[in-house]
């Protein structure tokens, strides 16, 4: 059974709409990715589950229930905000116990269930600490407790990990996740983070313009992305524009890029006035010497000659930046092996990626 | 005391300090600083003098008066008249007593339910108005703490007064229009008059500091929108709950307009007596001491508020 | 839960009247006032007036006496905010430049006449002058009044100055300009708005005082105001509320003025209501 379900919420600024007809449901249990720009109208669905925002059209249940007429104080949700709204004239047990307070727990059951709040989050001992005498991380870990403690049907998170620095940013976000996991909670990620939407998410929802781009798992949103937004916003993409399509032979197809670079792609669309965008992730290309006699490991691959612009080694990865015949740009991320297989710029290298590799968009 | 201009000065490293070329800048920004110093001063000076002399001298003057043994029939004490602390002393009877605890009493009362009705009129502007209507809120506000004190007594008079055109209908309710209980109303009335405004204004100030997502965060955890505020709102606001209940005291107890007009004589405050004192039989010594005491008080006020504040920090 | 929610339902209710009845409340009497100015009865009657005419403004334009007051208000009111501008001005460009603990007392002892009852200063005032017997009552009210307006130029200059930080200043310096040059390209365009909405404030509270006013004003040379009140504790009739509505007229003016030249969010944000 489904805890969360919304169907066709709609939701209008003046003449903007923020949520313009959004259906999703959620399983017991998962972690759901919200990802999108800002603007899109992740957080007013959020706002919306939660009952700070009524929706102009649409329903929403919980368990089952249709909770359109319950004020927030009267659903189970539990929500963690991004500047994280811990009560600064309460102590951080008070802040946790807060929400059981107003939910009539017994006072004897408030204590130990703060204490264990506590061990859940590793800040047992701080009980008596104000959240101004805390770190960031260790304010973002008392208000995950402070929404854990009522127990919430559902769990909303809103942009988690934006107020900490990136560091920091890296080793909560596993730490999170570990929470999650272990207490089960059903839950929603909101944030603009790719690398945090595809981490903590079991499934993950792109939103765009306040409609749903696409859900999926991690893998389908990065590898096989529904639009031309949805690839451009989850990592990094090389794109062609193509207007003619020459030929299709062994279930290849040839696309002309603008440039006059010929790319040959294993998926295929029907043609259309504004042509197609062909789309090449950095990682799946593969740089070898220029001055090499000319050979493809197979015919389903495409080869591109050009010249290095620019080598910037950023730790695992070294990014190198091509420039093709068409004065149009390439980027290629490889692995960071060490001496020996340095690529300095000036050089003349070719670019081989996969048909199979290559994603086809149509205007 | 520092110019803005020589606030590089003490990064200067020590060890270059003998240096002739820094010697020489070092004395230059220097005298620029002296130059600053004695700038400031000249600007000060004009507004530090007017002080001095048309406040300072004359509280002076005050507070000399005031233990001088009053003669009646003349104006003020006579030049060398014997001093005294009985002006201080007569304070204490029962008939000077009553008008201190009138004037604090009514204006405690008027700053208690400026603050109460204040504080919902303000969070609602802050939070919920739209901006046309925040600003049109703005001006009406603004507008009434510049009114006259005159326009505002003459308009309740006018409105609540023994001839004013509610009259009829309170005579008509049975209410005895010059009973004191009716006059001590009207007064408070008068006092809410120009403190509600106030209090709403720097209450607005308040409520803007206050991060929304806190009172948010308590109606997600399960209070209902009454008991947020009780819990969270309301106790982050009181320093500006405070401060407003500060302001209006401050006016409430030094309003002389209010209650000379529309006490109608039966109801006084300290700033009226003072000014008996003064133009009716003309006891300078006694108005004096009633002026000191009186500040004393107000700054006994202030004082207690201001430790009010450190203990609120503190916790 | 139902039980919070009616708690929620009464708490909506109760704030809603609250804002109704205050709002009734604070613009009543003023509306009250403005109507029975143009009452047409020779007597003050039940409200709303039965006819309207503008005999009481006629009235108003009359008396020898308010247009005396009147005259004398306007004088002593450009002389004041001429006075109290430039020197609280000056005092807050100097103050501006303190450290913070010096600022802090300094600003402090300015704005103490703001806490001071008016009847004291005026008392004081009245017992200080009275001891050199020749001065004018025309310079007294002047003394006076600058001791309350002062505070409140000082005030404005400074919250005109907030924002404005020493680094502009020191860019300034590093250009090339010296001290004064910086000053009166950088410094006094910057807070010139400030002190405009200062001038604003002297004027208006010299308009409107009362208290001090009554203490140094004689028989021959009395302010708008004082006149006023002896009216309205001699003969209650509705030329006062024609001269009322003058007043509001005029608060009209100075707070278009005000919002003009600083705008009003930031003369509440800044400004003189905060303690």
């Amino acid at each position: 059974m489904s805890v969360l379900n919304l169907k066709d919420i709609t939701k209008k600024y003046g003449e903007l709409a923020a949520v313009d007809g959004i259906s999703l449901d959620m399983e017991r249990g998962k972690v759901l990715s919200l990802l999108g720009p800002s603007g899109c109208g992740k957080t007013t669905t959020l706002r919306i589950i939660a009952g700070f925002t009524s929706p102009d059209t649409g329903t929403v249940e919980i368990a089952g229930k249709d909770v359109g007429h319950l004020r927030p104080y009267e659903r189970n949700v539990g929500l963690l905000f991004q500047d994280y709204a811990l009560f600064p004239h309460m102590t951080v047990a008070e802040n946790v116990a807060y929400g059981m307070r107003h939910r009539g727990t017994p006072t004897s059951e408030i204590t130990t269930r703060v204490l264990r709040m506590l061990s859940l989050v590793q800040l047992t001992g701080m009980e008596a600490r104000r959240p101004h005498q805390l770190s960031g991380g260790q304010q973002q870990r008392v208000a995950l407790a402070r929404a854990l403690a009522i127990d919430p049907q559902i769990l909303l998170l809103d942009e988690p990990l934006s107020a900490l620095d990136a560091k920091l940013r890296l080793e909560l976000r596993l730490e999170l996740k570990e929470i999650l996991r272990s207490v089960g909670a059903t839950t929603i990620v909101v944030t603009h983070d790719q690398e945090e939407a595809l981490t903590l998410g079991d499934e993950v929802v792109v939103m765009n313009a306040g409609k749903i781009a696409q859900r999926g798992t991690p893998t389908q949103i990065y590898e096989a992305p529904a639009d031309k937004f949805v690839a451009e916003f989850v990592g990094r993409s090389n794109w062609f524009h193509a207007s003619k399509r020459s030929q299709s032979t062994d279930g290849l197809t040839s696309y002309v890029a603008d440039d006059g670079l010929e790319i040959r792609t294993r998926a295929s669309r029907p043609d259309s006035e504004g042509g197609v965008d062909l789309c090449v992730r950095p990682e799946d290309i593969e740089l070898v010497d220029g001055t090499a006699p000319e050979s493809a490991p197979s015919p389903e691959h495409n080869v591109l000659a050009g010249v290095v612009l620019d080598v910037a080694p950023l730790g695992a990865d070294v990014h190198v930046v091509i420039e093709l015949p068409g004065k149009s740009r390439l980027l290629a991320i490889r692995k960071n092996v060490g001496r020996g297989s340095e690529i300095l710029p000036g050089q003349s290298v070719r670019a081989l990626f996969s048909a199979s590799d290559v994603l086809v968009f149509q205007r | 005391m520092k110019s803005g201009g020589s606030q590089v000065l003490p990064h200067l490293p020590e060890a270059a300090a003998n240096a002739p070329i820094v010697k020489s800048a070092q004395k230059r920004i220097v005298g620029a600083r002296v130059r600053a110093v004695k700038s400031q001063v000249l600007l000060l000076l004009p507004a530090v003098a007017v002080f001095v002399l048309f406040l300072g001298l004359p509280m002076l003057t005050v507070l000399n008066e005031s233990f001088r043994t009053f003669e009646p029939g003349r104006i003020g004490s006579v030049e060398g008249a014997p001093l005294t602390i009985e002006n201080y002393a007569e304070l204490f009877l029962p008939v000077y007593m009553r008008y201190f605890s009138q004037t604090y009493f009514l204006a405690f009362c008027a700053s208690l339910i400026a603050v109460l009705i204040a504080f919902p009129i303000a969070y609602f502007i802050a939070r919920y108005a739209s901006s046309t209507m925040r600003k049109a809120a703005m001006t009406l506000l603004i507008g009434l703490t510049f009114l006259s004190a005159l326009v505002r007594v003459y308009a309740l008079q006018l409105a609540f007064g023994s001839v004013g055109i509610f009259a009829p209908i309170m005579s008509a309710l049975g209410v005895n229009m010059n009973g004191s209980l009716y006059i001590n109303c009207v007064i408070v009335v008068g006092l809410l008059h120009y403190s509600i405004p106030m209090s709403i204004l720097i209450l607005i100030g308040a409520v803007q500091q206050l991060n929304p997502r806190l009172t948010e965060a308590a109606q997600s955890l399960g209070a209902s929108a009454l008991s947020s505020h009780l819990t969270v709102t309301i106790p982050l606001c009181i320093r500006g709950l405070v401060s407003a209940f500060l302001v209006s005291m401050t006016l409430g107890i030094s309003a002389f307009i209010i209650p000379w007009i529309l006490g109608r004589g039966r109801v006084m405050f300290i700033s009226n007596l003072i000014y008996s004192r003064f133009s009716e039989i003309t006891n300078y010594p006694s108005g004096a001491a009633i002026s000191i005491v009186m500040m004393a008080l107000s700054l006994l006020l202030i004082f207690i508020m201001s430790r009010l504040f450190t203990l609120l920090d503190r916790t | 839960m139902r039980s919070k929610r009616n708690a929620d339902v009464i708490l909506a209710v109760s704030v809603t009247a609250i804002i109704a009845v205050t709002v009734v409340f604070l613009l009543f009497p003023v509306i009250v006032t403005a109507f029975m100015a143009f009452d047409a009865r020779e007597f003050i009657g039940p409200f709303p007036p039965t006819d309207l005419s503008t005999q009481w403004f006629v009235k108003f334009w009359n008396s020898g006496y308010l247009w005396s007051g009147f005259k004398n208000s306007v004088q002593l009111a450009v002389a004041v905010t001429v006075v109290a501008t430039a020197m609280g001005a000056s005092a807050g460009l100097a103050i501006s430049r303190m450290s913070p603990r010096w600022r802090d007392l300094t600003t402090t002892a300015f704005l103490s006449p703001l806490v001071l009852p008016g009847v004291i200063i005026g008392f004081a005032l009245l017992m200080f002058l009275s001891v050199f017997n020749v001065l004018p009552v025309f310079p007294r009210l002047l003394c006076g009044h600058l001791i309350v307006t002062i505070p409140y130029t000082i005030r404005m200059t400074l919250v005109g100055l907030t924002g404005i930080s020493a680094t502009l200043v020191e860019a300034a310096s590093s250009l090339g300009a010296n001290e004064r040059q910086a000053f009166f390209t950088i410094t006094l365009p910057l807070a010139k708005n400030g002190i405009a909405a200062g001038a604003i404030f002297a004027f208006a509270f010299s308009m409107d005082d009362v208290t001090i006013s009554l203490f140094l004003s004689d028989y021959d040379t009395y302010t708008f105001p004082v006149a006023l009140v002896g009216l309205i504790r001699s003969h209650f009739e509705l030329t006062i509320a024609a001269a009322a509505v003058a007043l509001m007229g005029l608060t009209v003016v100075l707070l278009l003025a005000l919002d003009r030249v600083l705008g009003l969010e930031r003369v509440i944000g800044q400004g003189v209501y905060r303690t």
